[in-house]
């Protein structure tokens, strides 16, 4: 399977700069999902969590409060304003689920969409 | 000996001084380090919004033939109104630093005063503020506090109220000035066009080739938003570099203030040794007259 790149990019700093399988993004017109060499895209992003499917097929959720995307063939670029990203052991995936979850929160988003990335994290949190 | 004396005290003074200023730098030598440190981290964020956003603007010049239509990318020839929002720090001792930026924002003022444009003034920081009010010139806006302590927030609504006055037709252009961090020794006046967003300077060498889509397609919600946060951007990030530059300003200062003591002190103390012995051969001289006018 072909590999892209991908970077994300907060106020504080580059968080994510890796190869990756797949990336599941949170845009404004809903949900979708890049492979390598999807073409060029800009988007918004809601609130939401961004998975990722890294090279050796595992996942990791990074929780979001909004942002930017920019795809390219090669390369994909989220440009977001805030993240907590959701791994580690138990005791690090809990205070970082409750980190997600007070960001999340934070928004402007409407309710059903808080909610509905609140669901989201809170059910990541379970399956990891 | 009066003269003994005073030149005593004054060793002492410079001495207490030389404390003050040795403590003010290391003071603004650590400041510096943190600051430094948030300037890394967001100017990663900075470049690639930029770069998101000129391509955005490169994009839509080769779709639009008459370039682009929107009003944040939208060229006005002659500006009749121009908002400069300058940034300086809220405290002295730091050297030239707030008197450079005042002196590039007089220098600007006079220029467009020549081409018949009208100025407003939009100041943070405390010294500007206090400059131009000394001068009778007019601010539009004044926020003191955020030179010294960049909040994200607070700089997103000072900007965007200026934001506003370009969006509703009140100025045709804003600039931002303020001095900027090249490194521990130098600083740079760095101006910024914040509107409309300079697209003269685009250049990229990698644009993919294919269509670009936009989600949500209407093209405004998107560019808008991401305008807005550029702006903000910028301005949240002016204010670190500006604040990073005073403090290495200041260390700067502090630092050639503290060598002058030292220099002071060793004079001082050269002088009062010479004082003291000629006040020895003085008395010396009483004694030994005293004593041969007894023979």
């Amino acid at each position: 399977m072909e590999l892209m790149k991908l970077e994300i990019v907060t106020p504080n700093g580059v968080i994510f700069d890796a190869e990756v399988k797949q990336v599941t993004l949170p845009g404004s017109e809903g949900e979708f999902g890049v492979l390598a060499n999807h073409s060029t895209l800009v988007s918004l992003l809601d609130t939401g969590v961004i998975v990722i499917e890294k090279t050796d097929g595992s996942e990791v959720a990074v929780a979001i409060n909004s942002g930017y995307v920019k795809v390219d063939e090669e390369k994909t670029t989220c440009i977001v304003d805030g993240a907590v990203a959701l791994s580690g052991d138990d005791s690090d995936l809990a205070k970082a689920l409750e980190e997600a979850k007070t960001l999340l929160k934070s928004t402007e988003a409407s309710n059903t969409a808080i909610a509905a990335a609140v669901s989201k994290v809170e059910h990541i949190g379970k399956s990891l | 000996m009066a003269n003994l004396k005073e030149i005593k005290r004054k060793i002492g003074s410079v001495k207490n001084t030389q404390k003050t200023t040795n403590a003010m730098k290391l003071v603004s030598s650590a400041k510096l380090k943190r600051t430094e440190e948030l300037a890394k981290r967001s100017r990663v964020y900075a470049a690639k919004l930029t770069e998101l956003i000129e391509e955005i603007a490169q994009k839509m010049q080769q779709s639009n033939a008459e370039g682009i239509d929107n009003i944040y990318f939208k060229d006005i020839p002659n500006p009749k109104k121009v908002d400069i929002v300058f940034i300086t720090a809220d405290k002295g001792l730091c050297g030239g630093f707030n008197s450079q930026t005042i002196k590039r924002v007089r220098q600007h003022i006079t220029d467009y005063k020549a081409q018949d444009v009208k100025v407003r003034l939009r100041a943070v920081g405390r010294k500007g503020i206090d400059f131009f009010k000394f001068n009778n010139l007019e601010l539009t806006d004044e926020i003191i506090g955020l030179s010294a302590a960049p909040d994200f927030k607070q700089a997103a609504e000072f900007i965007s109220e200026v934001a506003a006055s370009y969006v509703n037709g009140e100025t045709d252009k804003i600039i931002l000035i303020h001095n900027g961090y090249v490194n521990m020794i130098t600083q740079e006046i760095k101006e910024d066009h914040v509107l409309p967003v300079d697209t003269s300077k685009l250049e990229l060498s990698s644009v993919s080739t294919s269509e670009l889509e936009v989600e949500p397609d209407d093209d405004d919600t998107l560019l808008d938003a991401l305008v807005k946060r550029y702006i903000e951007y910028t301005m949240y990030y002016s204010l670190i570099d500006s604040l990073a530059a005073e403090h290495s300003a200041r260390m700067q200062a502090m630092d050639a203030a503290t060598t002058n003591a030292k220099e002071m002190v060793k004079e001082l103390n050269v002088k009062y040794n010479k004082a003291r012995q000629e006040a020895i051969t003085t008395e010396l001289i009483e004694i030994i007259s005293g004593m041969e006018s007894m023979k």
